[in-house]
């Protein structure tokens, strides 16, 4: 076992067991810093597939943004004695059958399908690279998205500020 | 150069190859990353004893008293006499407090800020990893502290810890957005992430004199920033000890608490080393094109010395900050941010990227 | 191949995080949990898009910029949700999905 699988091996131990316990647990801060540890351990995986920026990207805005966003509102909305009502017994079956039924098919569709084998010899993803091809209006430039994006968060940001704020009627 | 004397590459590099002849490689990895990970935790030990030691000492000078001066010549052992009283205190915790919870927060605290010292580089060659993304890497770990407040404040099952975080969540919240902004303005200027091309790139004059005004005023803002990101004064309205006892770790006793206490000052550490990287040419000795004699002198002192001494200096006016300057109201603190430094920030960007394109700079 | 790792232990790994996401999404009752579900479903999607970039087409970067606007768009996702969940609380007291049918009458 190389070193890299000995990591992915940890990572996706640590991804699955999070998810679950994120889903699972009563206690819903809990839940969110289960999420975090899911997030974080992304962020590694990403780390080791060499995308250092995007992993960076991971941490700051799901890990340190949405996270945060998310523990706020629960900080706002809940009390720390308060637990969550378990979902009726039925109702978690059929969720797990359907679940895993379709986890199951997926697997299977994976599992089937050849997939082409490439020699990998990725050029460097630095942030020159990053930055150029975001910015550029050529074939494999993402000047056009960025700009939706950008559009998008200000109508986002606009959004929320006129649905959080408090009317006065 | 003069200064690539003191470079610790070889040596390291000749450390490396005999591991990994001795043994397996990977056994020699394992044994690579226990070794670079004790030495950072020794590190952080000493530089946490010492800031400690500091902050009470530089209190007692602009107060006009002594300080510590009782264990040891000049009191230099109380805060080792303190970290022994603290790991026998006897661990409290409140009722219907979410254990797991309480427990790991000190930890998610302390975790961030020791993720984000790998990456601060001491000396030439001496730095645990040479991200391509640097300052963003720095940028995104240190955000992460923020939920080990919020953790601590609510699992604590406690009024003033609730209070303590949200307050300190929120000013941690807008005031990232100054400190990732001043950090981008020069960004712009060298046009690189990576910490040791940023060192390299002020071979020939620190970027704060290499930038004209827009360096001056990001350096300005960079630090009223991050003194209001590490939560000290006087922006500690968070642990604002008149109103709300001592904020998020008020619940938290013995050597918990000192992680708490340990882990903000290493945060004021690591500020204050991105500080003297970025703006004041990190480990680089002062350089003044033209002047060979003088560079050369200068180039004697090694690498370690100068990154030291510029960390001080900067440790030392964010020590001066909170010892001279009266709280801020919450309000106020917001305010501050949101309708001054960060507009402020926007426009210098704008100017920065205008010296930039029209070559302004040295 | 990725340093030893196959493609296909990328995608099951994706699809068991995508499918505890969806299991959470259709137990939970609280907004914000689901909410939480939600974030799983898209980061199990982002580890798709990035490994497809890495093992199959590493000579470009789609996968990766997919990625980061994937992020933007939650984060603009996110902070919607969490704007209409702290104005249910506000005029309900109640974050579930269950209290939230006064437009049925």
């Amino acid at each position: 076992m190389t070193n890299y699988q000995f990591m992915f091996f940890l990572l996706s131990a640590i991804i699955i067991i999070f998810s679950i316990l994120t889903v699972t647990t009563r206690r819903i801060l809990r839940a969110a810093t289960f999420l975090l540890f899911v997030l974080v351990a992304t962020a590694g995986l990403y780390f080791m597939l060499r995308f250092n920026f995007l992993a960076a990207i991971q941490l700051t805005l799901y890990a340190g943004g949405i996270v945060v966003l998310i523990i706020f509102s629960v900080l706002l909305t809940s009390h720390i004695s308060q637990k969550l009502e378990k979902a009726s017994i039925s109702k978690r079956i059929l969720a797990a059958i359907a679940a895993i039924a379709g986890a199951v098919l997926c697997i299977i569709t994976i599992l089937a399908t050849e997939f082409p084998t490439v020699t990998p010899n990725p050029p460097e993803t630095d942030i020159h690279t990053i930055g150029q091809a975001l910015l550029s209006t050529d074939k494999f430039g993402y000047s056009l998205p960025f700009e939706v994006i950008s559009i998008l968060l200000l109508a986002a940001m606009i959004g929320s500020i006129i649905i959080a704020k408090k009317r006065k009627d | 150069m003069g200064y690539s004397r003191y470079d610790f590459t070889p040596l390291l590099h000749s450390i490396d190859q005999w591991l990994y002849s001795v043994m397996s490689p990977a056994w020699a990895l394992i044994v690579e990353l226990t070794l670079i990970g004790l030495a950072f935790l020794i590190f952080y030990a000493l530089v946490g004893l010492f800031l400690v030691y500091a902050e009470r000492k530089v209190c007692g000078f602009i107060q006009n008293r002594v300080g510590p001066n009782r264990v040891g010549k000049y009191g230099i052992f109380q805060t080792i006499a303190d970290f022994i009283k603290l790991l026998m205190k006897e661990l409290i915790g409140t009722k219907d407090a979410d254990k797991l919870l309480y427990n790991i927060a000190p930890y998610i605290v302390i975790i961030c800020s020791f993720m984000a010292i790998g990456a601060i580089p001491f000396a030439q060659g001496l730095l645990a990893i040479d991200f391509d993304i640097g300052i963003l890497y720095i940028i995104s770990v240190s955000s992460l502290s923020v939920i080990g407040v919020l953790l601590a404040g609510w699992s604590s099952n406690s009024k003033y810890p609730l209070i303590g975080a949200m307050r300190s969540g929120a000013q941690i919240i807008s005031y990232e957005l100054s400190v990732g902004l001043s950090l981008l303005t020069i960004i712009v200027l060298a046009g690189t992430m990576q910490f040791s091309k940023i060192v390299m790139a002020q071979e020939n004059g620190w970027f704060i004199f290499k930038g004209h005004i827009p360096a001056i005023i990001a350096f300005i803002l960079y630090v009223i920033a991050s003194t209001a990101e590490t939560n000290r004064g006087p922006f500690d309205l968070a642990e604002a000890e008149s109103e709300l006892t001592a904020g998020y770790h008020t619940e938290y006793s013995g050597i918990k608490f000192a992680f708490f206490y340990l882990a903000e000052y290493m945060n004021m550490f690591i500020v204050a080393s991105i500080a003297a990287t970025v703006f004041l040419g990190g480990w680089m000795p002062l350089h003044i094109p033209a002047w060979n004699g003088f560079n050369v002198v200068m180039d004697y002192i090694p690498p370690v010395i100068w990154y030291f001494m510029k960390t001080a200096f900067v440790i030392y006016i964010i020590m001066l900050f909170k010892w001279t300057f009266p709280r801020l109201r919450i309000d106020h603190l917001l305010t501050l941010e949101w309708k001054y430094l960060l507009p402020i920030n926007l426009v210098n960007i704008l100017f920065m990227a205008l010296i930039v394109l029209l070559g302004w700079h040295f | 191949m990725f340093e030893g790792i196959p493609l296909t232990w990328f995608l099951i790994l994706a699809t068991i995080m995508f499918f505890i996401g969806i299991y959470g999404f259709l137990i939970r009752k609280n907004l914000i949990t689901i909410l939480m579900s939600l974030e799983l479903v898209l980061n199990s999607v982002n580890i798709n898009f990035v490994a497809f970039n890495k093992l199959l087409y590493p000579e470009h970067l789609e996968g990766m910029f997919f990625t980061v606007f994937v992020v933007a768009v939650a984060a603009a996702e996110a902070s919607v949700a969490i704007a209409i969940i702290i104005n249910i609380y506000r005029r309900l007291d109640k974050i579930d999905v269950e209290n939230i049918d006064e437009m049925k009458y």
